[in-house]
């Protein structure tokens, strides 16, 4: 039905089947719009949000969502800046993801503002002391970036691109996508650096106060390596992901192994960082402001183990096994470490903004705990829903990775071959020492 | 510029923000408008016909796009960044200078194909003959001929119609799928073909010394022919396996109906060299 619109040479699914696929989807969208509009039209009393839990999930979602998306900006400089030119194989789908993330955002942005019409005070009346203004400018003008790098992918549909006035503005939009990639690297580095900012700025919360380096808090260089650390990850998470549920090769192991060791590279120096930060915050920071850093583990809830798994399960160890040649290698390690960077970004973004708010500050303070309420959650789930959709309708009208045409029309080899799983290979080695030694007992 | 801001103040920080952002903003905007002023600046077919082939050429992946050199052996690899238009390639120069070329071969059978060494091929499988009235007339070439299986239309460009190499020749309708044909030739098309005729356009090219040396010569066809082959081989190999021993040998009769559920029009497209 749709045949002539679906990019020549790869395979997809038939219309109904699409259909099919993207119903619960479209489900899963109204109940989110429908939370929306509650929120909208009745008020934020339908969230469980008071004025002491200012920041709920929707803002511990959009930090992770903005962190996760940044795979569109970090490998954007790596290609038209770095010049890596094996990752012009992902650089869409890292386009499209940014832009599902960031469009999320500034939505649940809004619908948490609650005054939608009123969108354009933030910039006719910017309170020019607060990382908020820095965070909403360089948002809404990278998400105006993002559209206009995504518009290329668009426009060079099948049929699209049998109109010449289309063909040629791709074709001279492309040409200038380094301008765009080198404007877009500059405002993700401040919104994510100040999203991280406001937090390191907050005297009335210990917790996240930080020392100030330069004019930002330490906090602000975490939030951006850490975001660059999470990017490529998540890029390889979700071609993974499309890898699996289309049961197609997308894209080179080589393009795989090079997002691998470029998140590496940069959660090391983060994990590092981030010590160095905690070691200072527990030694002097903290109790600069009278508080011993260890009160703050006290509770059960947030016990020393979220530092613990923040710096070393999330951190130090994915950073190990991505930087190693051979460990990642290993598929099953490669994604685990990736998946293990997404979750370390998600635990971080959920310590600063819930265990920030919960823990108490003044004498008379009691620990503060907080549940979504549906409407919350649905919201969110409207983000979700909404990227789905757009990813899968993108996928199929578009060319998101350029490789897929050649690596599924021709059954070439593999530029780097597939190796053996390192668990496998190391059980049999394993189970034949054990033999030898319990023969070796007789 | 700055003061249009609301309760603006002339101090450093102030002026620092709001400069960065406004420069950033008219960067992004200046970039557009760069972008679109240029798009309503190539509005000639030439130039569209040109900006078509590169970015058709640009998606072609690197196997496809082995410079002719590498093909003839004179090179161990080399991926051409011409766009298969050898007329300004420097190195193709050099080293045709360099290397002897073994003389044209007599008529002949390329892996069950005939070709004709009187002709100069395309890559895109369109065959360059020129006539006794200095024109030159253009057709399909065998492999091209059979892999596109029973015809049902083709849609020449008009009499008097400007053709550019590396555009779009004509437009073939086969059974499964419609491949655009690409232009092997520089020219203005002076004649259609009949159905007796085994051309399909006549073309009188501009007068010009290279307006044929981006062509492939009789010598270096068999070697062509036999990437085109390996190509087709493995777009119809099983996934993982890749080409086996058993898949070598010449085309078969009617060979494409043996694949009925083959993606004729992917296959199609990437042996006419289209994105």
């Amino acid at each position: 039905m749709d045949n002539l619109l679906i990019p020549r040479g790869v395979r997809r699914t038939s219309f109904g089947s699409f259909l099919l696929w993207l119903l619960p989807w479209f489900a899963m969208l109204s109940v989110g719009l429908y939370a929306i509009y509650l929120c909208l039209a009745e008020g934020l009393f339908h969230t469980n949000m008071d004025n002491r839990f200012a920041f709920g999930i929707w803002i511990f979602l959009d930090l992770t969502v903005i962190a996760l998306g940044a795979g569109a900006f970090f490998t954007g400089f790596l290609l038209y800046i770095v010049r890596r030119k094996e990752l012009a194989a992902v650089i869409n789908s890292a386009v499209i993801i940014g832009l599902i993330c960031y469009s999320g955002a500034v939505l649940v942005l809004m619908v948490d503002v609650g005054q939608p019409l009123r969108a354009w005070f933030t910039f006719w009346h910017p309170n020019t002391h607060s990382m908020l203004t820095e965070v909403t400018f360089c948002l809404t003008c990278y998400l105006v970036v993002l559209l206009i790098e995504y518009l290329p992918i668009v426009i060079k549909n099948r049929q699209l691109r049998q109109i010449p006035k289309f063909l040629v503005f791709e074709f001279e939009l492309h040409k200038l996508m380094p301008v765009f990639a080198g404007i877009g690297t500059f405002l993700s580095f401040f919104h994510q650096g100040s999203l991280g900012g406001l937090f390191g700025v907050l005297r009335g919360r210990p917790f996240a106060f930080r020392e100030e380096l330069g004019i930002w808090p330490s906090t602000f260089f975490l939030f951006v390596i850490s975001a660059a650390a999470a990017g490529p990850s998540f890029i390889m998470l979700t071609t993974r992901l499309v890898e699996k549920i289309t049961r197609k090769r997308l894209v080179r192991e080589n393009v795989y192994q090079l997002l691998g060791k470029v998140s590496g590279l940069m959660l090391v120096a983060y994990v590092l960082l981030k010590s160095i930060d905690t070691l200072i915050w527990i030694n002097s920071t903290s109790p600069g402001t009278g508080f011993p850093a260890f009160e703050y583990y006290a509770t059960q809830s947030f016990g020393t183990w979220i530092l613990f798994t923040e710096i070393v399960l999330f951190g130090l160890l994915p950073a190990l096994v991505l930087l190693s040649s051979r460990l990642r290698s290993d598929r099953r390690l490669l994604f685990g470490a990736a998946f293990m960077v997404c979750c370390g970004i998600m635990l971080n973004r959920f310590v600063m903004t819930i265990q920030t708010l919960a823990l108490p500050t003044l004498p008379f303070d009691a620990f503060l705990t907080y549940l979504p309420s549906w409407q919350e959650v649905a919201a969110f789930a409207f983000v979700i829903a909404y990227g789905v959709i757009l990813y899968s309708v993108t996928y199929r009208y578009a060319v998101v990775f350029p490789q897929e045409r050649e690596l599924n029309l021709a059954a070439g080899p593999e530029s780097v071959p597939a190796k053996q799983s390192l668990l496998s290979r190391l059980r049999p080695r394993f189970a034949v020492q054990l033999i030898q030694k319990f023969v070796s007992l007789f | 510029m700055l003061p249009f801001v609301y309760e603006f103040h002339w101090t450093p920080f102030h002026v620092t923000f709001l400069l960065v952002f406004f420069t950033l903003f008219s960067m992004v905007a200046a970039t557009l408008v760069l972008a679109l002023r240029r798009t309503a600046a190539k509005d000639t077919p030439e130039q569209i016909e040109h900006v078509r082939w590169h970015t058709d050429f640009e998606d072609l992946p690197a196997a496809l796009k082995a410079c002719r050199h590498e093909l003839r052996g004179d090179v161990k690899h080399r991926t051409c960044p011409n766009g298969f238009d050898c007329r300004t390639c420097t190195v193709h120069a050099q080293i045709n200078a360099r290397v002897r070329h073994r003389p044209g071969m007599q008529g002949f059978q390329v892996y069950g194909f005939s070709m004709s060494p009187y002709r100069l091929y395309h890559r895109g499988h369109t065959w360059v003959q020129q006539e006794k009235d200095g024109t030159y007339t253009v057709g399909i070439d065998d492999f091209g001929k059979r892999i596109l299986g029973t015809v049902r239309s083709v849609e020449l460009p008009p009499v008097g119609s400007r053709l550019y190499v590396n555009g779009s020749g004509m437009l073939v309708r086969s059974d499964d799928a419609a491949v655009r044909v690409l232009s092997p030739l520089d020219g203005e098309v002076v004649a259609h073909g009949t159905e007796e005729d085994d051309w399909l356009l006549k073309v009188r090219a501009e007068q010009d010394e290279t307006a044929t040396t981006h062509l492939l010569t009789a010598d270096e066809v068999p070697n062509w022919i036999l990437r085109e082959m390996e190509r087709l081989q493995a777009s119809f190999a099983t996934a993982g396996v890749g080409v086996t021993l058993a898949d070598g040998g010449e085309l078969a009769p009617n060979f494409h109906r043996h694949f009925p559920k083959a993606d004729w029009d992917g296959v199609l497209g990437q042996m006419f060299l289209q994105a």
